[in-house]
């Protein structure tokens, strides 16, 4: 028996391997031609000057050379965006966790405080970005008139190149509502039989929330803090759509830069080297969390197919 | 006696934890209750202001509950923001994509959960791996290669990408629905003679309609959201999207805040009449998903 199906998995039924391939031949097309081989064609482009209708001219790394020696934005906005991408990632993650767990409570009403904190996210951005710079507006915002309220002196947050990073990520933030689902799930995964022998043992609530639930919900922290890190790093809808990359480099992001410098300075070669360098950025924090994975996730035993 | 002690005592202890956990949950609630109202408060404000004058605006201190509820200003706004127009433009690229997503993501979760075949631990893992790849990094050469098909400034962009799989993390979330689903069922319909594509259309599609929904509805906000792609793809006032609408509205009508928040508001709600259709899948979904693995 054991050999028959062993001799069995070595063999492939043709015309299974045919129906597979046929299914996916639309995921391989996408693989291919909007995945793999842009991403290849751009560190290609990266390599010339090309404006997009005439001759494309060969430089090497001179691209690199002039980001990191001549061009004086481009520093800022390499802070600016892991400013950006830092602030809301952290705040959104542990945001998402206080609500996902208060939520995994027997509140009252779960269903309609599940959608009150999910709302913000299915709003379109753009009109989202508008409503808050009116709250942010500097004479008649509301939050303006709650720091002069409490005696403060009014905020420039969105004209100032030291506020409009902060002032942006926290509107990320307000927008995670999709992390609080998946937190939520991760939540209503942890086993009750874990809590209930630790209860017998003597453990307190604060203990068990450290040494049970926190644990337990280490992979699914990976997986919101990993996502969340790679579209974070890859903002450029504020600043489309509200601050212009200004004031100073104060939201000046990388895909803001990558954008500009393609589609309204014509330059593709040069943008395409802000768009390998965002690569390499990405890819080296995925390598990190990846990295330190193993000494911090907790992966349950059983969970393992 | 003993005994008798020991009962008296587990039963405190078990009445003051009931009450220990009711008081926490007590003051979970009211914490949910002052965060909602945190959270919802900027809606609260934009949908306020669009009731607003000018004048009622600018005015110090600011009024929490319009003064006069002017409803007329939406029919002034609609007067210049082509709402209805801008609309039809935005589903015009929203229901063909999120269709498309939907189908060939289905197609190739199913594929992918069910069928064995040479190279597809590689092409899963290509798939997989996809997630973690930067989009922004692709946004160069794509707009190249359409404008060289001379399809800049029509929706073929922004529609036909979304036919190629609708994203690895939707086929992963179908792959993973499609395991959940009992093999007893796919063998069944094998010994009745149906092939892989019946079994798929009969068997399989029925049992994870509800993943279906959630793909579509997770595509749907992703397109609803994204500005970049329409602002790159298109140029042309008559297609504009609601987005593009809004961003033209908002610069020809610069401090008249009163009408950009009536604006504002037209373009929340078909976002959240989607989603209070669709709240109940979106929490099913992902739990059913079980991300864990």
């Amino acid at each position: 028996m054991t050999v028959l199906s062993k001799k069995k998995s070595l063999r492939y039924n043709r015309s299974e391997t045919r129906a597979a391939w046929i299914l996916l031949l639309p995921s391989v097309i996408g693989l291919i031609c909007i995945t793999y081989l842009p991403m290849i064609a751009s560190f290609a482009l990266s390599l010339f000057s090309w404006n997009g209708l005439g001759e494309m001219k060969y430089l090497g790394l001179e691209n690199y050379v002039r980001l990191f020696t001549r061009d004086t934005k481009f520093y800022g906005s390499l802070l600016t965006t892991l400013e950006y991408a830092g602030i809301s990632v952290i705040g959104s993650v542990i945001y998402s966790m206080i609500i996902a767990l208060l939520l995994n409570r027997k509140v009252p009403a779960r269903g309609f405080f599940r959608a009150v904190f999910y709302l913000p996210y299915v709003l379109p951005a753009l009109a989202v970005y508008l409503g808050w710079k009116w709250l942010y507006d500097y004479n008649h915002g509301f939050f303006n008139y709650l720091i002069k309220l409490s005696g403060g002196t009014s905020v420039k947050f969105l004209d100032s190149s030291g506020m409009v990073t902060p002032s942006l990520a926290l509107i990320a933030v307000w927008l995670s509502g999709n992390l609080i689902v998946i937190f939520l799930a991760g939540l209503q995964n942890v086993p009750r039989s874990y809590h209930e022998a630790a209860e017998i043992d003597g453990a307190n609530a604060w203990q068990r929330f450290w040494k049970i639930t926190i644990p337990c919900m280490t992979p699914i922290i990976f997986y919101n803090l990993l996502m969340s890190l790679v579209s974070n790093l890859q903002v450029i809808t504020p600043a489309l759509s509200l601050t212009k990359g200004g004031p100073g480099t104060g939201s000046y992001f990388m895909c803001y830069m990558l954008y500009t410098q393609a589609f309204k300075s014509h330059k593709y070669g040069y943008g395409s080297a802000v768009a390998v360098i965002l690569f390499l950025i990405i890819a080296v924090f995925t390598g990190l969390l990846f990295g330190t994975s193993k000494s911090w996730i907790f992966y349950r035993g059983d969970d393992r197919e | 006696m003993s005994m008798h002690v020991i009962n008296t005592r587990s039963r405190n202890r078990m009445a003051s934890k009931q009450r220990r956990g009711r008081t926490a949950n007590t003051l979970s609630f009211l914490l949910l209750i002052v965060l909602g109202l945190v959270v919802m408060f900027p809606i609260y404000w934009i949908f306020r202001s669009s009731l607003m004058s000018n004048g009622e605006l600018y005015a110090y201190p600011p009024a929490f509950v319009p003064p006069a509820w002017r409803f007329e200003n939406y029919a002034a706004t609609l007067e210049s923001f082509e709402y209805l127009k801008f609309l039809g433009n935005t589903m015009t690229i929203l229901v063909p994509a999120v269709t498309g997503a939907v189908l060939t993501a289905t197609m190739g979760g199913y594929a992918f959960a069910r069928l064995r075949f040479r190279g597809k631990k590689f092409l899963f893992t290509l798939c997989v791996g996809s997630m973690l790849l930067p989009s922004m990094v692709t946004l160069i050469p794509l707009f190249v290669a359409w404008s060289k098909l001379g399809l800049v400034n029509t929706y073929w962009p922004l529609i036909l990408p979304h036919f190629c799989g609708g994203g690895a993390f939707n086929i992963f979330l179908i792959r993973q629905f499609v395991k959940t689903v009992p093999r007893e069922l796919d063998e069944a319909a094998t010994i009745d003679g149906c092939g892989y594509f019946r079994t798929l259309i009969y068997i399989i599609i029925p049992a994870i309609k509800v993943a279906m929904i959630v793909v579509g509805l997770l595509k749907f906000i992703e397109l609803w959201n994204d500005l970049l792609q329409q602002v790159t793809y298109i140029t042309r006032r008559d297609r504009y999207t609601l987005a593009l609408g809004l961003n033209i509205f908002r610069g020809s009508f610069n401090d008249d805040w009163s009408s950009i928040m009536c604006a504002t508001c037209l373009s929340f709600i078909p976002g959240i009449v989607f989603y209070l259709i669709g709240q109940k899948y979106f929490v099913e979904g992902i739990v059913l998903t079980g991300l864990k693995d």
